[in-house]
Formats: structure tokens, C-alpha cells, sequence
């Protein structure tokens, strides 16, 4: 009994000196930025391993290569946070969220009948972690004869769109109205808040091409400027301009992006 | 044991051992190559440094602070990614058979004779590799590329932070900005390092600086070593 209890006592205080060896490597040292190919990929795990399913994993790279980030994300109403929106295989089924698109019509669904007759499984294809998969597209491949950035997925999507090297879709039929292109939205100049940080052009020309107004407004930003009052530290957690740049569109490392305007 | 770790880990400080200047800065990078029969690759730092700023590598290019940290494999190379964004036939030799042996040779003091030649034409510091570079940078004896992507200038921030030490009877530490963003990016530092606001930035001690941390990432094993108190510490008798 009492070799037990030293035993126990021994146990805990091994798992609490490796928790705060854990702890210890948290601050002070550069975090690993994810390569290329894995920028922008996200795992969805609502339901799948409960049901001893593989999780999802989505990757943006190959849906932004084809679709705005406004028709998943306002009209089909997927949420920023990965694992927030809580899709299910039912809505799935309903033509909801992934549903809307992967229903073997706009893109593979669930089964496909071959030319033999025969029916052909995709579970792998979308619910892929921890699986090897053969994929039918290969980051690296995909991304030659594509303008390069760094940061992300080192790709200029801004450049490649423009170069017509990739057409995008704004509208699904259906779910979308039928919308025209705003024109001509304005820029505008943010002041930087530290002294000799360069200030900070917000374009929306090139927001709104795939984000539309509703994608940041009201929710994300207010549409009065000056009432939503944030700071680096809010986007470095995710919030206002981090809810994309950080995870999805170009990192927050890339300081001179945004910070161009010299303060004299 | 970590009691008595903690309490003497405050009272002496325990300097990283320091390799000959031709060699500080050196890193063996063997996390695949030994197992594959392969000889390690020799990163030289100060190589690097004179033709590209840290930032490229460690900013553009995503390399880790650690050495081995970051997963470089054969094919991310042959993806233009890594060593390969530059070691491709074009900017410079490539990764090919005949040149196998100028990375993966194995050898940390490579590239010697070259070094002694370098380090007579520019200004001497009393440690690491016994070269000023950052004097060496200023008076562009060495013009080293600020990025490989864009036309950008170093940003033009230069506030000096005066950082009071943890004890009394030690003179405070000063950092400049300027010296440093000439070579880096703000978000080599910001925020995973050093948090952004000023005094927020917790547990921002001498011995977590010798344990790699903070000014420890740079400053132990490839900036001028920390063994150059004063540089830091301007007062200190």
C-alpha cells in the first residue's frame, strides 16, 4: 500500500516537472511557421474520430485557387474559426456548407459512379488525417508557373488573379445572388499608434474582390471609422485583420506589407 | 536537484563555451542526413551573412533559431523552399551531385582559409568570430541583401530601449533598434520573442537569455556572444 502511494507521488510529480518543462519552452523562443503546402490547412474534427472517422482536412490553397473566400464564408455561412461552424454528414446530405458545392454536380460528392458501372468512395479525399492519400492536386506542382510571395503559401494570389493564371467564381447558383462588382471602394490610411511606425494603407480594392462588404462588416469591423478601436496585440490573437491574416491571407510577420507609409 | 538548480542558476551564470572565431557561428545540420549515410551539411553563418542579411533566411525563407528545428528534406530543397530558395543553379550552385560535398561535408571549421582572408579586411571585435558586423555593415564594407523577394529598405525605427536589470547593483541594458533592424525584420523578434509593449514581456531574465531564450536565440551562438558584457550592459564596472 504505502510502496503504492510513493509510487503515485513519484508518478505526479514527474508529469508536473514535464508540464513545466512544456511550459518553460513557451516564451522566449520564435514559434515554427507551417511550410507552404501546409499554410492555410485546417483540421476539422467535430464529429469524425467520435465516430472513428479520419477528421477532415480542408485546405485553402486549393478551394481560393477556384472560389472567393466570400462564397464559403457569407454565403455559405462558414465560420472563421476552424471547428466553429459544426458541420455534420446531415447537412452535408442537406446541401448545406460543404454540401453546397460537393454533391457530385459543382464538385465531387461523396459517390461517384465510374464509366464501369461501378461506384467510387471519396471519403479519403476530404477526410484524410493521419491518411496517405493520393491527391489529385499537388501543391507544388499547382504552384509552378504561379507569381511567388513569401509568407504563406508563397504564392501572390493578388498577382495571379490579375495575370488571369486563376479565375475565381463569386457565385454559386442557388445560394448566391446575383451580385455586381463594386467598384472603385476607397483606400484608406490608418494611423500607425507607435512614434516612427510607418502608418498603414488599408486597400479595398483588394479586399473586396473576394471578400465582398459583408465578410468584415459590421461584425469583424464597425462601418463608422475611428468606432472600432484595436491594437497589434488583438490581430497577433486573431482578432480584426488576424481573423484572416495569420492563418488564411499573408501572415502578420510581413510588417512592411500593411506599415508603408513613411510618418515624417 | 531543481531546487538547487534554480537557487544557483540565480547566483553564477554558466558562458556557452566558445569555438575559434573561423568556427562560431558554425552549425552541423544533421537531422536526416547520418541516417540516410550522408555526411552532415555545414551551415557557416558568417558565409552567409556577407551577402545576405539575417532576415532573409530566418524571415523570408522561414529558417528556425534552432539548429535541426527547421524540416528541411531533399525534396523541399528541390521545391525551391529552404536552402533551395537560393542553391538552385541560378542564384547559386544548385543541389546537384557534383556539389554535394560543398554542404554535406561534415566538416565544422569549412571553408577556414576563406575566413582568414575575410576577417583582415574588416573591423575586429574582441569576440565570436572577432568581426564587428554590424560596424562592418554601416561603413558597407560588406553589402549584405536585405530581401530576395522585394525592393525594401530597412525600416526606419530607431528607438532605444533602456531595460532595467533584474538586480540591483547591475547597470541597466540598452537595445538599440537601430542596430539591429538594419540586419533583421520586426517579426523576427515580435512577438513570439519579445512581446510587443513595452515591459509585458515576462520571464525576461539573464539565465532563461543562456538558455536560448530572448536575446539567447541570437546572442549565444551567432550575434556577438553575451561573453561581451559591456556591449549590453554600457555602465557595467
Amino acid at each position: 500500500m504505502k510502496a503504492r502511494h510513493i509510487l503515485y507521488l513519484a508518478v505526479s510529480l514527474l508529469i508536473c516537472f514535464l508540464f513545466s518543462l512544456v511550459y518553460a519552452d513557451t516564451f522566449g523562443t520564435k514559434k515554427k511557421r507551417p511550410k507552404p503546402d501546409e499554410f492555410g490547412n485546417i483540421v476539422l474534427n467535430n464529429f469524425s474520430e467520435k465516430k472513428s472517422i479520419a477528421p477532415v482536412v480542408f485546405k485553402h490553397w486549393l478551394h481560393r485557387s477556384k472560389y472567393t473566400c466570400r462564397v464559403c464564408h457569407v454565403d455559405i455561412g462558414f465560420a472563421m474559426k476552424a471547428g466553429e461552424t459544426g458541420i455534420t454528414e446531415n447537412d452535408n446530405k442537406n446541401g448545406l456548407y460543404c454540401g453546397s458545392c460537393h454533391n457530385g454536380k459543382e464538385a465531387f460528392g461523396a459517390e461517384e459512379k465510374q464509366f464501369s458501372g461501378d461506384t467510387r468512395k471519396n471519403c479519403d479525399r476530404c477526410h484524410s488525417s493521419g491518411k496517405k492519400v493520393e491527391f489529385k492536386y499537388d501543391f507544388y506542382t499547382f504552384r509552378k508557373g504561379l507569381p511567388l510571395e513569401r509568407f504563406g503559401n508563397g504564392i501572390d494570389w493578388i498577382k495571379a488573379e490579375d495575370q488571369k493564371l486563376l479565375t475565381l467564381k463569386d457565385q454559386i447558383e442557388g445560394i448566391s445572388i446575383k451580385r455586381k462588382k463594386l467598384t472603385n471602394p476607397k483606400e484608406e490610411m490608418l494611423s500607425a499608434k507607435v512614434p516612427g511606425m510607418p502608418n498603414i494603407i488599408f486597400s479595398h480594392n483588394k479586399h473586396a474582390v473576394w471578400n465582398g462588404c459583408e465578410l468584415c462588416h459590421p461584425e469583424v469591423f464597425g462601418v463608422k471609422k475611428g468606432d472600432t478601436v484595436y491594437s497589434m496585440q488583438d490581430l497577433f490573437n486573431g482578432k480584426y485583420c488576424g481573423a484572416c491574416h495569420g492563418s488564411v491571407a499573408f501572415p502578420n510577420d510581413d510588417c512592411q506589407r500593411c506599415h508603408t507609409e513613411a510618418v515624417s | 536537484m531543481l531546487l538547487s538548480d534554480t537557487v544557483f542558476g540565480m547566483l553564477k551564470f554558466d558562458l556557452w563555451p566558445l569555438p575559434p572565431p573561423e568556427e562560431y557561428g558554425n552549425i552541423l545540420i544533421d537531422r536526416t542526413s547520418s541516417k540516410h549515410n550522408v555526411k552532415p551539411v555545414t551551415f557557416s553563418h558568417w558565409m552567409h551573412r556577407t551577402k545576405y542579411t539575417c532576415r532573409v533566411c530566418h524571415f523570408e525563407l522561414a529558417f528556425a533559431f534552432n539548429t535541426n528545428a527547421t524540416e528541411i528534406t531533399e525534396e523541399d530543397n528541390k521545391n525551391g523552399l529552404f536552402c533551395g530558395a537560393c542553391h538552385n543553379g541560378n542564384i547559386v550552385f544548385g543541389h546537384t551531385r557534383e556539389n554535394c560535398e560543398k554542404c554535406h561535408n561534415g566538416d565544422i571549421s569549412y571553408g577556414r582559409e576563406k575566413f582568414t582572408e575575410l576577417k583582415e579586411k574588416l573591423p575586429k571585435a574582441p569576440y565570436g568570430n572577432e568581426i564587428d558586423w554590424s560596424e562592418a555593415l554601416q561603413k558597407g564594407t560588406i553589402k549584405p541583401k536585405y530581401s530576395i523577394y522585394k525592393d525594401e529598405k530597412p525600416l526606419d525605427f530607431n528607438k532605444l530601449l533602456e531595460l532595467r536589470a533584474e538586480w540591483s547593483g547591475i547597470s541597466p541594458a540598452v537595445f538599440p533598434h537601430a542596430a539591429h533592424v538594419p540586419w533583421l525584420d520586426c517579426a523576427n523578434c515580435h512577438p513570439d520573442i519579445f512581446n510587443i509593449k513595452k515591459k509585458t514581456t515576462k520571464h525576461f531574465e539573464m539565465k532563461y537569455i543562456l538558455d536560448k531564450k530572448f536575446c539567447g536565440a541570437c546572442h549565444l551562438s551567432t550575434a556577438f556572444p553575451i561573453d561581451d558584457c559591456r556591449r549590453c550592459h554600457p555602465k557595467m564596472r
